[in-house]
């Protein structure tokens, strides 16, 4: 069941078109990544998703509901991280998530104050509770701005740049919270992020944007392969000989060889062929090692989405 | 409308408000200033309102007073005239100072402020309709502006009237004059200071900036000052009836263009 559903989103601002024609669907639990450069659209598409601003032409359906005809309801069911903070920062962290689960209408005072104390604890906030926003560390407030995005519990969470100022132990925490909502709880989570590390561990499928409109939409590792351009496989050996050599050139779906470093590198038709070679080699009595799939990173295949266009 | 989310919306700004120096320090300082100071230097140095320049305010407020009042006034000596009419006249136009004062100051840093620190954007994504919003705002800076006004017209006539009964004899204040002004006349100015302050805020990126240009909104009531003293205007119940009657009607224009301002797209496109 479809979460998001974005048909043909436009948005035009006086002139400039910020995103061009978007049309992708995200499944119920899936995370799924808005990866591209500054000024792509991603901030513009998650406004629009949130029903914060009207989209020029084109529809989309959150948890089944027009962001044009019921705005309202669309921010009820959804959590958000916006791009800053937005934290009030005369209030105290404890204030700030009382308001936010209020007004998103965690009503009864248990259950609020529960919620609240299991997030502020899961993000070790607890102890500083009373302690005034301002006062926090640029990670602290993140972990704030995110637990607020979190306290209603929402089915569906947009987080933009959930990573950003926070080191390296809070990132891999939020990782690790993303991944158990996704998983264990099914919250659908759309991710906007210049982290591709983030990108590469976490999202099932991820929509790379330029210039507003969408120029990719696939799993990271169908993005690497596709900037590959072709199925290439490292097969170690413990001795590489002529006649193994051989043997792989004559394999079927084999297109290319080269001796790497003690190593046969296979370009082959397709990742299917890889089993073909590797009991070819085995039956020329080759002792083989490794067999590694040769991609480019997700940054690479990034960069040449990015740079082709 | 939801009453319940715009309470929720006019606590948040209260509290953020009442920790905010910026905003309390003229809150407090106008009001006491203009309240209790220059009330008592008027009413305890007597000598200084018999000079010649009070003679010339006095030639052109005197017989434009009502009959009642005129009658009231001509056995007393020419000082004590001169307290009655600065107090119970010449003040009064500063005391509508304090309900535009605190509304504007208020509304800048709840509209203008709350976009300048990157708060708006949490705020707007929040199930709240945009009437509840702007209900909550406008409702933080009407309030506070009531209450400091109310406040201060209890304090400034227990001032006048404790300072001022030995020697008259009775009590300045109250009188009509002044409760119009006070019941009917100040919240329409606060109201006033609103709308500006909404319509000003969209325009302008910073609390402070804000402040600045709602603070020209002092020069209608600055010129009813001018207007009394030169024997123009004198500001009895009828005369302030007539003049909140004229407010509310700029009350309705410029919330008309507040609220088509106050939206979500145009709030966002330029916290930028």
């Amino acid at each position: 069941m479809e979460s998001i559903v974005a048909e043909d989103l436009t948005k035009r601002f006086s002139g400039l078109t910020a995103v061009d024609r978007l049309s992708f669907e995200v499944e119920q639990g899936e995370i799924f990544g808005l990866l591209g450069p500054n000024g792509a659209g991603k901030t513009t598409t998650i406004r629009i998703l949130a029903s914060l601003i009207q989209p020029s032409e084109g529809e989309a359906y959150v948890g089944g509901l027009s962001v044009r005809d019921d705005a309202l309801r669309v921010r009820e069911i959804i959590g958000i991280l916006t791009e800053s903070p937005s934290l009030y920062e005369r209030l105290s962290a404890r204030e700030n998530l009382e308001f936010f689960a209020k007004a998103y209408g965690v009503d009864e005072p248990q259950t609020r104050g529960a919620r609240i104390r299991e997030l502020m604890e899961f993000f070790d906030l607890w102890d500083r509770r009373g302690d005034r926003a301002g006062t926090f560390s640029k990670g602290m407030k993140q972990k704030l701005a995110i637990a607020r995005a979190l306290v209603h519990q929402p089915g569906i969470l947009y987080l933009d740049e959930p990573t950003s100022g926070l080191d390296p132990k809070s990132a891999k925490d939020i990782r690790d919270l993303m991944e158990r909502l996704s998983q264990r709880e099914g919250q659908t989570i759309l991710l906007s992020t210049h982290r591709l590390e983030d990108a590469e561990r976490l999202c099932d499928r991820v929509m790379i944007i330029n210039r507003g409109a969408a120029v990719s939409v696939a799993s990271p590792r169908e993005l690497r392969q596709r900037a590959t351009g072709a199925h290439v496989v490292n097969v170690g050996l413990r001795e590489v000989t002529e006649t193994l050599r051989e043997a792989a050139e004559a394999a079927e779906g084999v297109k290319d060889i080269e001796v790497k470093d003690g190593a046969l590198s296979v370009t082959l038709a397709s990742e299917g062929y890889t089993p073909i070679l590797v009991r070819g080699l085995v039956e020329a009595g080759g002792s083989i090692m490794h067999v590694v799939p040769q991609e480019v990173s997700l940054e690479e295949a990034y960069l040449k989405v990015i740079g082709g266009e | 409308m939801r009453w319940s989310r715009v309470l929720l919306v006019f606590r948040k700004d209260l509290s953020e408000v009442s920790r905010n120096w910026e905003v309390m320090a003229p809150m407090i300082l106008v009001p006491v200033i203009l309240i209790v100071i220059i009330p008592v230097m008027v009413t305890l140095v007597p000598d200084s309102m018999s000079g010649s320049g009070n003679a010339n305010l006095m030639d052109t407020i005197f017989p434009n007073l009502p009959e009642a009042v005129r009658d009231t006034l001509s056995p007393l000596p020419e000082g004590l005239q001169m307290t009655y009419i600065m107090l119970v006249y010449f003040f009064a136009p500063f005391f509508l100072v304090i309900p535009l004062m605190v509304s504007s100051v208020i509304s800048s840093d709840s509209f203008a402020g709350e976009k300048e620190r990157k708060t708006i954007e949490a705020l707007l994504a929040a199930p709240f309709t945009d009437g509840e919003l702007l209900m909550g705002k406008v409702l933080v800076s009407f309030a506070p502006a009531m209450g400091v006004t109310l406040l201060g017209f209890i304090l400034y006539t227990a001032v006048v009237d404790a300072l001022t009964v030995g020697r008259f004899g009775f009590l300045l204040l109250p009188n009509l004059t002044w409760l119009v002004m006070i019941l009917f006349l100040a919240p329409a100015v606060s109201l006033l200071g609103i709308g500006a302050t909404v319509i000003i805020s969209s325009r302008v990126k910073g609390f402070r900036e804000a402040q600045q240009l709602s603070a020209l909104m002092v020069v209608p009531v600055l010129a009813l000052l001018f207007g009394q003293a030169a024997g123009f205007i004198i500001m009895g119940p009828g005369t302030l009836l007539a003049l909140t009657v004229l407010v509310l009607v700029a009350d309705s224009a410029l919330f008309g263009v507040g609220v088509s301002v106050f939206n979500r797209e145009r709030i966002l496109s330029q916290s930028h």
